[in-house]
């Protein structure tokens, strides 16, 4: 005997929209629980792999040793002639002075990250040289790349100058020699690079200072060694190597999102209890009911398969509408509900505005940890129920 | 014959503390289009005896061959397939669900036979019609009256269209008038060629007429009287 498959599916389908309908500010109520916790959790996701990739692009740029002048256990612009001082270590193969800081726009309102420092053969300016969408990397005083936002927020279409102000409001005025590349990492996005001249000029910086010294070293394995005998040589400096920087970020990382995490974990809990007590018994009428359509003729997978749609519309449903809000909040909210929680990176960069990364494993693990329990809370215990022989309807009822 | 039970025990929980020999021994022929009327006391094992002629679970031993399908050892799956074409139920509390309508509820039976929409509405409403409840049609059932759920219930039983129909206690809940109204229904539709199975104790349903024959059940026990 054959019944039309589709045709039953779409019936049972119907039998289940409609039933759902039925007891709709039930269901909505539940969405709105169950959405909110997925809420919590995807935005907190996108946040924090926004936040990972955030590290690991400035980590690209770290250089291999970083040499920063602490008075007072704070941070001051470093000597340039503390290089000489090292001339004597074995191993070290260059270093070069850096200057960066945040410049703040107030026509455009918003903050560009400054990197001021010359062009040496075999420095630091490989990296930046590879992701350059075309031109070349500010070679004399006057010259400056950009990246892209600082291009589109400056409205620059042809222009090949343009100008920032010095503390004093006086115009400084620079000419484009290049833009970085539009898919390279989120770093270079509001980035303007020029000469170390330019850029103590921008900050009012005197002459022969420097924010930090950059250290390359010959063998990589020596980052260790070569940094000891630097804080040996340079008292009254901190220096900070590359695998320093990257453990740094990760403990802050580390730290911050493990608190966040027992927050989540604590609500993800509340909504499994929620749905065991859904799924421990259920309730006399749905028995009732179970028993009447069996009776009826309806197959025990018929039966689950009702319920399986239930579940899948108001979780599926659920899931939808959390990770959507999720993405709104991070990208159009800029994630505020999760940034005081992370507040530690504004220390590292206060400028932190996340793009967020969607991370496909993630989503999966998100929807393994909120949708599948909430199904199997549905089906399993109709399953129980389902499978006994339908006699029970068969007693008066 | 139709329904053919030979020899029929049904053992409830067997081997457990438990246990119920709910039936023993049971014979039992109904030919195509007749009445038969099962009377007994509570506990007799009416309900039982239904359960099986109405392929919702197989005896523990014992023939039945129920429209030309030998029940014994047929596992749910198959038991529900049959079920679905050749019963019609009819329960003493008539076991709609109150919150659907009344048309949603007639057409349960034809949801996993893969029935359309359009189709199912059709054949609601030609049953509603020939009940003369067409204007409770959108009613949920939990609004509308005993007499009503009454039709409701045989609506839904004669929906698609089964050889067989089983009524376990049809007028327990029902006053004279509902009842009398109730077995003409009946008598309409053995004339129409149904074959009905009552199981009752009520002298309305007991004495009627249109009975072809009648059995008493004591104890899982059939006695022809
Ligand atoms: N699912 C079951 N599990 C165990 N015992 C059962 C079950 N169903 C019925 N019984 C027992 O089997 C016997 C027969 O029950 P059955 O329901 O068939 O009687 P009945 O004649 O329909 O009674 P009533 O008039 O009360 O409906 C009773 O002793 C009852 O307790
Ligand atoms: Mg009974």
């Amino acid at each position: 005997m054959t019944t039309p498959m589709l045709e039953r599916q779409i019936n049972f389908l119907d039998y289940t929209l409609s039933s759902l309908w039925r007891k709709r500010y039930k269901n909505i109520a539940v969405v709105l629980v169950f959405a909110a916790v997925i809420f919590l959790l995807a935005s907190f996701q996108l946040v924090s792999n926004g936040l990972l990739e955030r590290a690991q692009t400035a980590l690209v740029m770290a250089p291999e040793i970083l040499i920063q002048k602490m008075v007072a256990g704070r941070q001051e612009s470093i000597p340039v002639a503390y290089a000489e001082r090292l001339q004597g270590i074995f191993g070290i193969r260059q270093v070069t002075p850096r200057v960066w800081g945040y410049y703040f726009d107030e026509v455009t309102l918003a903050n560009y990250t400054v990197i001021g420092r010359d062009q040496v053969a075999g420095g630091s300016d490989d990296q930046l040289t590879q992701v350059l969408a075309d031109g070349r990397l500010p070679a004399a005083v006057g010259e400056t790349v950009l990246g892209q936002a600082v291009f589109r927020t400056k409205g620059l279409q042809d222009q090949r100058v343009f100008s920032l102000f010095r503390p004093d409001l006086s115009l400084k005025t620079l000419t484009i020699t290049g833009l970085f590349k539009k898919e390279s990492n989120l770093l270079t996005d509001d980035l303007i690079v020029l000469s170390l001249a330019d850029s103590r000029d921008l900050f009012g910086l005197p002459p022969g200072l420097a924010s930090d010294l950059m250290v390359s070293v010959a063998n990589p394995r020596e980052i260790g060694t070569v940094a000891k005998k630097i804080a040996a040589a340079l008292p009254g400096t901190r220096v900070l190597t590359r695998p320093q920087i990257e453990k740094t970020y990760h403990m802050i990382f580390g730290w911050r999102s493990g608190f966040a995490s027992v927050c989540l974990l604590a609500a993800l809990a509340a909504f499994f209890i929620l749905s065991w007590d859904k799924a421990s018994g259920l309730a006399p009428e749905e028995r009732r009911e179970i028993a009447i359509l069996k009776i009826l003729g309806w197959q025990t997978a018929d039966v689950l398969l009702v319920r399986f749609f239930e579940g899948a519309v108001v979780s599926g449903g659920a899931y939808l509408l959390g990770c959507t809000a999720a993405y709104i909040h991070v990208v159009f909210f800029g994630s505020s509900l999760f940034l005081p929680v992370l507040a530690g990176w504004s220390v590292i960069r206060p400028d932190l505005h996340l793009v967020p990364a969607i991370h496909l494993a993630d989503l999966l693990l998100l929807f393994c940890f909120t949708v599948m329990p909430y199904l199997a809370a549905t089906v399993v215990p109709a399953w129980r129920c389902a499978s006994l022989p339908s006699a029970t309807a068969l007693q008066g009822g | 014959m139709l329904i053919e039970l030979e020899a029929i025990t049904k053992i409830y929980n067997q081997g457990q503390a438990n246990e119920v020999q709910a039936l023993t021994d049971v014979s039992l022929r109904v030919a195509t289009g007749s009445m038969l009327c099962l009377r007994g006391a509570s506990g007799s094992g009416k309900s039982t005896l239904l359960g099986i002629i109405g392929c919702v679970f197989p005896p523990t031993s014992g023939r039945a061959a129920i429209a030309g399908k030998q029940l014994a050892r047929l596992p749910d799956r198959f038991l529900t397939l049959h079920r679905r074409e050749t019963i019609g139920f009819i329960f003493q509390r008539f076991n709609l669900l109150p919150s659907l309508t009344v048309l949603d509820n007639i057409t349960l039976p034809l949801l996993p036979m893969g029935v359309g929409p359009r189709e199912r509405k059709l054949r609601a409403q030609a049953l509603l019609a020939q009940f003369d409840i067409q204007h409770r049609e959108k009613f949920p059932a939990g609004q509308i009256s005993g007499g009503e759920l009454q039709r409701v219930a045989i609506a839904r039983a004669l929906i698609h269209d089964p050889p067989i129909i089983l009524a376990d206690e049809p007028t327990a809940h029902l006053d004279s008038r509902l009842s009398r109204e109730f077995m003409a229904i009946m008598d309409r539709l053995k004339a129409s060629g149904k074959t009905i199975v009552l199981a009752s104790h009520d002298p309305l349903v007991t004495d009627h007429p249109g009975l072809d024959q009648i059995m008493d059940i004591r104890d899982g026990r059939l006695h022809v009287p």
